[in-house]
């Protein structure tokens, strides 16, 4: 409203700047101010200048206007008194009615914390403008929402008597709406997006917000998408809805924290429930396994969705097989990242028991490269035992992995022993395959003599003095302690034990004086 | 007797043994990719080991004092508000609860001040079906009720023991049994290697089966080649399996009586002590696999555990504490070099880690402080009397006495003193249980016998599992 002041009647004598056309104001606030003082002339001079530099005219005028401002005020004057007061007014020709004086803090802060009133008149347009198609949009989304309605509930329209109905066009504009005042709002309140809150799909679903005690210990700040997220799953987890969005929304969350174990608890159910090809899912898990490497949930859900389909194609040989080959590649992908992962080589054995690869070259051959690669790789010579002894086909089911087998095949127990030979070959003080041997022999039930000599190469000159003795491989000197013990040699055992822990493995001399005690015990 | 000068008076030359500070004997030539990690951590550790790192006052042994002070405000800030980026987190906050709970306990700082915060907080992440999830609205998981039973049982406190819907629990334990022994960690979850359990079960004959049928064949059939014991049969050895297993047992009957039923017991000592590691000290958790401060826990914790099988009980006469030196299986001066050389987190952050430059964490924090606790305690079972879950037995914990202590005396951490038992509860609470111990037992104060509980309903309970 442009301020009403029509000027130039006034006989009182005013300094000059205050009647001065004002300069172009530059912000809302120089904007705001213009029009206050526009309205208020002469207590701008009273503001600058004191009360006693106002003509006479001007005084009376300003006492006036304070007056005829004042609610109530005029009508305690007399009927003449009100008369005269208007009269002067009007021949003072000041605006009566002031414009709001700004306050300093009215037009708030934006999102980043700029003082709104600091805007050009040009920003404040657009500001403006964007707030008010925000309202727009919210009342057509209310519309919406009122349409979608009496659409479920089959309402007729009175005017026209025909059944309210909402329509995939409805849906899209309703989406692109919802996108909109998403953007809106974040441009102007940096509100970050709530995609479920906006998307007209979910509004169905009341969220269930994390509801914490105050007080509570370890409290996560968590961010807003995160937060709203969880919020929706607690909401469809609680009655049970098995649907598509619901499978995008478990998506969302591992995305966010694959440790989830309800989030991935609920997927497998959700994909169970909607018969999902279970060669999608695990197409998507490869990705999220390969950003993940260390996750677990991860692989309990592979597993279970193996133990789902697995039946499904068990009479199909030509499946299992493809299967098979697909799971190794991907397996050997992920191991190739990450040499020991317990879990990987877990769902690896998994995968033998289920599908039967006992005998396959693909599991035997990779990991027989596994251990040329680091034949230090505990967990590939682990894998290798399994293979060989827990193989239904050559061995006892439920055989301990501590006592002998009668059921494995004697070659086998040989193959396996210079196997194992050979390797230590390649570095005598490597455990893995020490300690593998001895599994060999324990199965064979092969007494630990048979791999005497063998071991007394890695020691040579035992106890014959610093200079002369040599040992290559404690681990050597560990089995032959055991070897010596067992032939009843029991110096020799004790020799080895002591040289152990002054010597060859210090550390573990509290270990190694206790076999040494344990010498005079029976072996139990 | 120790001999401790104060921290941080200057020393030129630190009385380290080169144990400490020279390469292994025997080294191989061939490099693989797990030699040179292994190198690696052994020369950074070897630096830290020597005592003559710049800014860490070291005593007359090359080893710093335990910073306290900076651990318990490392550990009562994961237990503040926690920044956005833990959201990793959010399926495993009864953890943390734990984790910082127990290291404060052990640092000697009071945690009866987050009791009603605790229990309000455990109140909100229990299940009406029974158990806690990983936090509000979450599935119960065997692992999250396991960490909210023990942060709960540290606090202590009538309130806390109540907040336990056990009825629940219990018919939720129920569900979670496996045809084979083991325990699903979660409905519709897989199967591991059990945690502790509640070992006091009304339903409980001998002749009848129940949550505990199968189960130490289960932890039998889990002992690999190697003599350690692994998450499932066939897998590879594993230290933190290794604990829990023998938790387990040490749960089903006294370790002397058990431990021999079930376990090659001379593979599975030698493997636990192939864990330990020079120069380093600490202790890793498979074969060839880099050491790291948490197996102080899950591998040290393992120890009090073998002794009390290897010597059984014990005729308490002395009240002094002997020196149990000459029989220790492990080098305690090793882990204790290793823990407060390597594993602790010098900078102004605080809290304890896994190996050096690695960042610290309330999970290491925790566990490495277990271990410390466990390498300067001695325990033993003073009695036992009769055989099984029912029967009842104590442990003694009393500090470890060494001629060559190497750490100040005042760097002794605590032990977590026995946790008041509510009434009815059973009688042979241990006396001073220490930190590997509590897990035992203090799960065993805690759960009291579900008398109300109709047991056949039990076993209607249980019938579900193995359809």
């Amino acid at each position: 409203m442009p301020a009403k002041n029509k000027g130039g009647n006034s006989k009182a004598k005013e300094p000059e700047q205050a009647r001065q056309p004002p300069e172009q104001p530059q912000t809302v606030r120089e904007f705001e101010w213009q029009r206050y003082w526009s309205t208020n002339p002469i207590h701008k001079i009273v503001e600058e200048q004191g009360f006693p530099s106002l003509s006479p005219a001007d005084k009376r005028t300003y006492l006036n206007l304070e007056l005829a401002r004042s609610p109530g005020e005029v009508e305690k004057l007399s009927k003449k008194g009100q008369r005269e007061l208007w009269k002067q007014l009007s021949e003072a020709n000041v605006p009566l009615r002031s414009a709001p004086r700004p306050r300093g803090n009215q037009w708030g802060h934006d999102k980043d914390g700029r003082d709104i009133g600091d805007y050009t008149l040009e920003e404040y347009a657009v500001y403006e403008q964007k707030k008010s198609r925000l309202s727009e949009l919210r009342l057509q989304s209310d519309f919406f929402k009122r349409n979608r309605e009496r659409a479920h509930c089959k309402t007729k329209n009175v005017i026209t008597g025909e059944t309210y109905t909402i329509n995939e066009a409805d849906i899209k504009a309703e989406k692109e709406r919802r996108k909109e005042m998403g953007t809106l709002q974040s441009e102007l309140y940096g509100k970050k997006p709530n995609p479920y809150a906006e998307n007209p799909e979910w509004d169905d679903v009341v969220p269930i917000p994390q509801d914490e005690p105050e007080g509570a210990l370890a409290a996560i700040a968590y961010a807003e998408d995160y937060a709203e997220a969880m919020a929706y799953l607690r909401a469809v987890i609680a009655v049970k809805e098995h649907t598509p969005r619901c499978l995008q929304l478990t998506e969302h969350i591992i995305d966010m924290n694959p440790a989830h174990y309800t989030v991935w608890l609920y997927r497998f159910d959700i994909v169970k429930a909607l018969g999902i090809p279970i060669a999608d899912e695990l197409e998507w898990l490869n990705e999220v396994s390969l950003e993940h490497l260390k996750n677990y949930q991860i692989w309990h859900h592979r597993q279970l969705l193996m133990d789902l389909y697995y039946p499904t194609l068990q009479s199909d040989e030509g499946a299992v097989k493809a299967l098979a080959l697909d799971e190794h590649s991907f397996l050997t992908d992920i191991l190739d990242k990450d040499t020991k992962n317990y879990h990987v080589w877990s769902y690896r054995q998994y995968l033998v028991r289920k599908l039967g690869l006992w005998d396959s070259d693909d599991e035997i051959n990779s990991i027989e490269l596994m251990i040329s690669h680091d034949v230090r790789n505990n967990s590939a010579w682990s894998h290798r035992f399994f293979l060989v002894f827990g193989n239904p086909a050559q061995s006892t089911p439920n055989s301990h992995a501590t006592e002998h087998d009668p059921k494995v095949p004697a070659d086998i127990i040989d193959r396996e022993i210079s196997y194992a030979q050979d390797k230590i070959g390649l570095a005598p003080q490597n455990q893995s395959p020490w300690n593998y041997l001895r599994g060999v022999l324990v199965k064979g039930g092969r007494p630990l003599g048979a791999v005497r000599e063998f071991a007394e190469t890695f020691v040579l000159h035992l106890g014959e003095g610093e200079e002369k003795e040599e040992v290559r491989s404690s681990h050597a000197l560990d089995l032959l302690a055991d070897i010596y013990k067992e032939a009843g040699e029991k110096e020799k055992a004790d020799l080895s034990l002591r040289r152990l822990g002054e010597k060859w493995d210090r550390i573990r001399e509290g270990y190694w004086a206790y076999r040494r005690r344990m010498l005079e015990v029976k072996e139990d | 007797m120790a001999r401790s000068p104060p921290a941080g008076e200057p020393h030129q030359v630190p009385l380290v043994p080169d144990l400490f500070t020279t390469a292994p004997p025997i080294k191989d030539s061939l490099v693989t990719t797990t030699s040179i990690a292994q190198n690696s951590v052994e020369d950074d550790c070897k630096a830290f080991l020597a005592g003559t790192q710049e800014n860490i006052p070291v005593n007359a042994h090359g080893v710093p004092s335990l910073s306290r002070e900076r651990h318990i405000r490392f550990l009562e800030k994961n237990l503040g508000n926690l920044p956005p980026a833990f959201r990793v987190a959010d399926a495993s906050r009864p953890w943390i609860f734990y984790w910082c709970l127990n290291g404060l306990a052990l640092l000697g700082a009071d945690v009866s001040r987050y009791r009603e915060d605790l229990v309000e907080t455990a109140r909100s992440i229990q299940n009406e079906s029974g158990g806690f999830g990983g936090g509000f609205g979450q599935q119960s998981h065997l692992a999250t009720t396991y960490a909210m039973v023990l942060a709960l049982a540290i606090v202590g406190g009538e309130s806390a023991y109540q907040v336990i819907d056990r009825r629940a629990m219990w018919k939720w334990l129920c569900t979670l049994k496996e045809p084979d022994g083991g325990f699903r960690l979660t409905l519709g979850g897989e199967i591991d290697l059990p945690l502790d359990l509640p070992p006091d079960s009304p339903s409980y004959t001998p002749q009848r089966p129940d949550l505990f049928s199968g189960l130490a064949d289960h932890v039998r059939r889990c002992q690999t080649f190697e003599g350690g014991i692994s998450a499932r049969p066939g897998a590879e050895a594993h230290g933190a399996y290794a604990f829990c297993a023998l938790g387990c047992l040490a749960i089903l009957d006294a370790p002397h009586r058990i431990f021999p039923r079930y376990l090659s017991m001379p593979r599975l000592i030698s493997w636990l002590s192939s864990r330990q590691y020079a120069p380093e000290g600490g202790l890793s958790g498979r074969t060839n696999k880099l050491v790291d401060g948490c197996y102080s826990h899950w591998v040290g914790g393992c120890w009090p555990l073998i002794e009390a099988a290897i010597h059984g009980p014990a005729i308490m006469t002395s009240i002094e504490s002997p020196s149990f030196h000459a029989d220790d299986l492990y080098s305690r001066e090793g882990l204790i070099r290793y823990i407060l050389c390597c594993g602790q987190d010098q900078t102004k952050r605080g809290g304890m880690r896994d190996k050096p430059y690695k960042p610290s964490d309330a999970y290491h924090t925790c566990y490495v402080l277990n271990g410390l606790s466990s390498a300067q305690h001695i325990s033993r079972i003073l009695s036992s009397d009769g055989d099984g879950i029912m029967g009842s037995w104590t442990y003694e914990i009393l500090p470890h006495l060494d001629e060559a202590q190497v750490y100040n005396e005042e760097d002794r951490a605590g032990i977590l003193k026995g946790v008041d038992p509510p009434p009815a509860a059973y009688q042979a609470i241990h006396v001073n249980a220490p930190s590997q111990y509590k897990h035992t037992r203090s799960v065993r104060a805690v759960l009291q016998p579900l008398t109300e509980l109709d047991s056949e309903r039990d076993l209607t309970d249980r019938s579900h599992v193995g359809a």
